[in-house]
C-alpha cells in the first residue's frame, strides 16, 4: 500500500464499508470465537463456494448482544437485515442456502430484525 | 406491491406464552379477509423489546405495534395491513437508550480492514490535528469536552495531557492501559478486538499533542485476539505512512509497539504497569511523583484507558462542544458498560452519561432473570460496591455512584437478585483482591486477609457482633494506609455491603441464616413428609448417598452426610425439598 495522504482521507468513499448490497457479517470477537464464530465463518466461506453463492462474507467486532453468540448478520438485496443469534455450523448452511439462495428468512434464530 | 410480513412475538416472561394464540387469530383473520397472498405471519425469536406484551413488527414498513390484545388483530389486518394505515394507539415509539460513539464501528466494521476504519471516518481526526491544530488546541478541545479517564478514576484527561506537554523534556512517552483485571469486566478488550484503530488513532493524538515520539500498548496476555489485531493495525498504519516518520507529510513521527501484560490485576495500576514495561517486577511505587512528571524510564508519560482513547478522534472530529453536549453536569459522554448477572441480555451498552442504573437495566438489559426481583447492582468490581435497588433511579455519572459508596470504575455491571447474598459476594471480591495483592505494604497484604477471615467466619454461622465492628475498622485503615488503589479500594465492596446490607450480615451472625440461601454452612435441606410423594427421584439424584429410606418408607436426609448441592432440592417435583 502506498502512503496515504491527507486528501485520501478526505476523499474516501464513505459507503466503501457498506459493502454492497448483499453481504453476511460474523462478530468474531472473542467472545464469538469461543461461542464458535470461527467455525462458523470458515463453514460460511468454504460453503459458500462450494455451493456457487456469492456474497461478501465478512469478519467484525462485538455487536453487543453477547450473550446469544455466535452472532451473524445478514443483509440481502430486497429483504430485511436480519441478525442471527445461536448460529453452529448447520445453521450457517442454512443461512446460505434458505436466506441467501433462496431468499426466506430463518425464523428460530431471529434476534434482530430491520 | 411487496408482500407483508408480520413478525409476532410475546414479549412478556410472566405470562404463559400467547404468540400461539395469536398467531392462530392472525392467520385466520389473514385467511377470512383473503389477504393472505398479500401478507404473512412468522413467530420470531426475539426482537429486541421485552416486557412490552404481545409485540409485532410490520414489514417491509417497520411498524412496531406492542401491548396487543385479542381484539387488535382484526384491526391490525383491517387498517394497516390492507388499508396502509398506522394504528397510533399500538404503536411503540423505538427510542433507543443506547449511545453508540466509542463502539460505532464495533460490529459494523472489520477490524482488520484500514480500509473499513477510513471509510468510516477514521483518521480524519488525525488529519485535523497534524495539519492543522497546535496541541495547545487540542488540550484546549480536550478541556471543552469534558473528558475524563475511563480506567476508574476519572481524572480530567486534559490535566494529565497539559501537564505532559508542559514538561521540558526530549522524550516523552504515551500508554495505552488495556490490562483490563476486573473479573467481569471486557470492554476494552472489546474495543480492541472491534476497533483497533480507533485507540490508535488516539494514541497518535495523544502523542502529538504531549510531544512524544514512542507510544505503548500494554494488553494482558490472556487477550491474544485483541493483540493479534493491534499489530495488525500497527503494520497497516505504518504501512500506510499514520505511523513512523512524517505523518501524513507532517513533521510529526511517531511509533507504536505493543507489551504483554502478565496477567496480574495490580499490573494494571499505572506505576506497577510502568515497571513492568520497564522490566521490573510488577509493583506499584509511592506517588508524587506522577507519571506525567516521571514516568516510564523516569520520563514524562501519559498513561490513559483504552476507552479513553478510543473516545479521542470522535471528540476532536466533533468538537470538545459536541461531545460535552452529552452527560451530567461533570461527566460528560458516554460509557460503555458490561453488563451482567441476573439479567436478561447481558452484554456489552453503551450509555450517555446521566442515564438511571434502572433504565440500563431494565430497558436495556430486559430486566431480571425468571422474574425474581432485583436486590441491588454492582459497580466497578473489585474497587467497587453495591447500589441497593432503592436507589436504580440514580443517574449514572462519577459523583453519583461515588457517593452512593460505589465508583463508576471501569465499566463492569453486575444486576444481583433475592437469590444472591452480599456477604458471599464481598467474600468473593475480597478474595480476589487477596489473591492479586503485590504484599509489598502491611495494610493491603494483611488487613485484606483479617477481612477474608471475618467474612468467612460469618458464612460459616461463626461470626460474632463485635465482627462488624471489626470489619469495619480494619476496612477503614486499608482505605487510608494502602499504598496503590488495589488496597485502598479493596474493603469498598465491604463496606458498602455493610452499609446497605447490615440486616444481611446480621441474620448470618445471629439467627445463622442465609436469607438467600448461598452460603452452604448456613443452609439445611429437608424433606415435608405431607408433601414427599415418595418418587424417589431425590434418592437416586443424590451424590452423596444422604437420602435415606425407600419408596415404601418414604425419604429423610441425613444432615451429616448432605453435602449440600441442593440437587434434591431441584429434581423434587413436589416441592418436598425445602431449603432454609
Ligand atoms: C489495582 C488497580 C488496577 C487497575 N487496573 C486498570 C486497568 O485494568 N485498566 C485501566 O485502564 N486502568 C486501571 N487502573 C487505573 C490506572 O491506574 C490509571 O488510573 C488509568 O489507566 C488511567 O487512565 P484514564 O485516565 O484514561 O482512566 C487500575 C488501578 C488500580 C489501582
Ligand atoms: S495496596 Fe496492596 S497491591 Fe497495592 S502496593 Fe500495597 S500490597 Fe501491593
Ligand atoms: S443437598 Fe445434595 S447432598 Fe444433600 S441430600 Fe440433597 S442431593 Fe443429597
Ligand atoms: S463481545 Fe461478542 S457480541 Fe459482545
Amino acid at each position: 500500500m502506498k502512503k496515504i495522504t491527507k486528501e485520501d482521507i478526505e476523499k474516501i468513499d464513505p459507503l466503501k464499508k457498506d459493502l454492497g448490497k448483499s453481504w453476511i457479517k460474523v462478530g468474531m470477537s472473542t467472545c464469538g470465537v469461543a461461542a464458535g464464530a470461527d467455525e462458523v465463518y470458515a463453514t460460511l466461506i468454504e460453503e459458500a463456494k462450494k455451493r456457487n453463492i456469492e456474497i461478501d462474507i465478512r469478519k467484525c467486532g462485538c455487536q453487543g448482544a453477547c450473550s446469544v453468540e455466535p452472532l451473524v448478520e445478514v443483509n440481502v438485496e430486497g429483504l430485511p437485515k436480519v441478525l442471527y443469534g445461536r448460529v453452529n455450523k448447520d445453521v450457517a448452511i442454512t443461512i446460505l442456502e434458505r436466506h441467501v439462495r433462496n431468499k426466506k428468512l430463518l425464523h428460530d434464530y431471529i434476534f434482530e430484525i430491520n | 406491491m411487496q408482500k407483508k410480513i408480520i413478525y409476532l412475538k410475546d414479549t412478556d416472561s410472566t405470562q404463559q406464552d400467547r404468540v400461539n394464540d395469536f398467531y392462530t387469530l392472525f392467520s385466520n383473520e389473514l385467511r377470512d379477509t383473503n389477504l393472505i397472498e398479500q401478507a404473512s405471519v412468522v413467530r420470531i425469536a426475539d426482537m429486541g423489546l421485552y416486557e412490552k406484551g404481545v409485540a409485532v413488527k410490520i414489514l417491509p414498513e417497520n411498524i412496531v405495534y406492542t401491548g396487543l390484545k385479542n381484539t387488535d388483530v382484526k384491526k391490525i389486518i383491517e387498517e394497516t395491513i390492507k388499508g396502509n394505515k398506522v394504528i397510533k394507539e399500538s404503536l411503540y415509539e423505538k427510542k433507543s437508550k443506547q449511545m453508540r460513539a466509542v463502539l460505532k464501528n464495533c460490529g459494523y466494521i472489520d477490524p482488520e480492514s484500514l480500509e473499513d476504519y477510513l471509510a468510516a471516518g477514521g483518521y480524519k481526526a488525525l488529519a485535523k490535528v497534524l495539519l492543522e491544530m497546535k496541541p495547545e488546541q487540542v488540550v484546549e478541545e480536550l478541556k471543552k469536552s469534558g473528558l475524563r479517564g475511563r480506567g476508574g478514576a476519572g481524572y480530567p484527561t486534559w490535566m494529565k495531557w497539559n501537564f505532559a506537554r508542559g514538561m521540558n523534556s526530549p522524550e516523552k512517552y504515551v500508554i495505552c492501559n488495556g490490562d483490563e483485571g476486573d473479573p467481569g469486566a471486557y470492554m476494552d478488550r472489546s474495543v480492541l478486538e472491534g476497533d483497533p484503530h480507533s485507540v490508535l488513532e488516539g494514541m497518535i493524538i495523544a502523542g502529538y499533542t504531549i510531544g512524544s515520539s514512542k507510544g505503548y500498548f500494554y494488553i494482558r496476555a490472556e487477550y491474544p485476539l485483541a493483540v493479534e489485531r493491534v499489530q495488525k493495525a500497527i503494520d497497516q498504519a505504518v504501512e500506510a505512512g499514520l505511523l513512523g516518520n512524517n505523518i501524513l507529510g507532517s513533521n510529526y513521527s511517531f511509533e507504536l509497539e505493543i507489551r504483554l501484560g502478565a496477567g496480574a490485576f495490580v499490573c494494571g495500576e499505572e506505576t506497577a504497569l510502568i515497571a513492568s514495561i520497564e522490566g521490573k517486577r510488577g509493583t506499584p511505587h509511592p506517588r508524587p511523583p506522577y507519571p506525567s512528571v516521571k514516568g516510564l524510564w523516569e520520563k514524562p508519560t501519559i498513561i490513559n484507558n483504552v476507552e479513553t482513547l478510543a473516545n479521542i478522534p470522535q471528540l476532536i472530529f466533533g468538537g470538545g462542544a459536541k461531545f460535552a453536549s452529552i452527560g451530567t453536569e461533570k461527566s460528560k459522554g458516554t460509557k460503555v458498560f458490561a453488563l451482567t448477572g441476573k439479567v436478561k441480555n447481558s452484554g456489552l451498552v453503551e450509555v450517555p452519561m446521566g442515564i438511571t442504573i434502572r433504565e440500563i437495566i431494565f430497558d436495556i438489559g430486559g430486566g431480571i432473570l425468571n422474574n425474581r426481583s432485583i436486590k441491588a447492582v454492582q459497580t466497578g468490581g473489585p474497587s467497587g460496591g453495591v447500589i441497593p435497588q432503592e436507589f436504580l433511579d440514580t443517574p449514572v455519572d462519577y459523583e453519583n455512584l461515588g457517593k452512593l459508596g460505589s465508583i463508576m470504575g471501569s465499566g463492569g455491571m453486575i444486576a444481583i437478585d433475592e437469590t444472591d447474598c452480599l456477604v458471599d459476594l464481598a467474600k468473593f471480591y475480597l478474595k480476589f483482591c487477596v489473591d492479586e495483592s503485590c504484599g509489598k505494604c502491611a495494610p493491603c497484604r494483611l488487613g485484606g486477609y483479617q477481612l477474608l477471615h471475618l467474612l468467612e467466619k460469618i458464612s460459616e454461622g461463626k461470626g460474632e457482633m463485635e465482627d462488624l465492628d471489626k470489619l469495619k475498622k480494619i476496612s477503614y485503615a486499608m482505605q487510608k494506609a494502602s499504598l496503590c488503589g488495589l488496597g485502598q479500594s479493596a474493603s469498598n465492596p465491604v463496606f458498602s455491603t455493610i452499609r446497605y446490607f447490615e440486616e444481611e450480615y446480621k441474620k448470618h451472625i445471629i439467627e445463622k441464616k442465609c436469607p438467600a440461601g448461598k452460603c452452604k454452612a448456613l443452609i439445611y435441606f429437608k424433606i415435608l413428609p405431607p408433601k414427599c410423594k415418595k418418587c424417589g427421584l431425590c434418592f437416586k439424584n443424590c451424590p452423596s448417598a444422604a437420602i435415606l429410606g425407600s419408596r415404601e418408607a418414604g425419604y429423610v436426609i441425613d444432615p451429616i452426610k448432605c453435602v449440600k448441592c441442593g440437587l434434591c432440592f431441584d429434581v423434587c417435583k413436589f416441592k418436598a425439598v425445602t431449603k432454609e
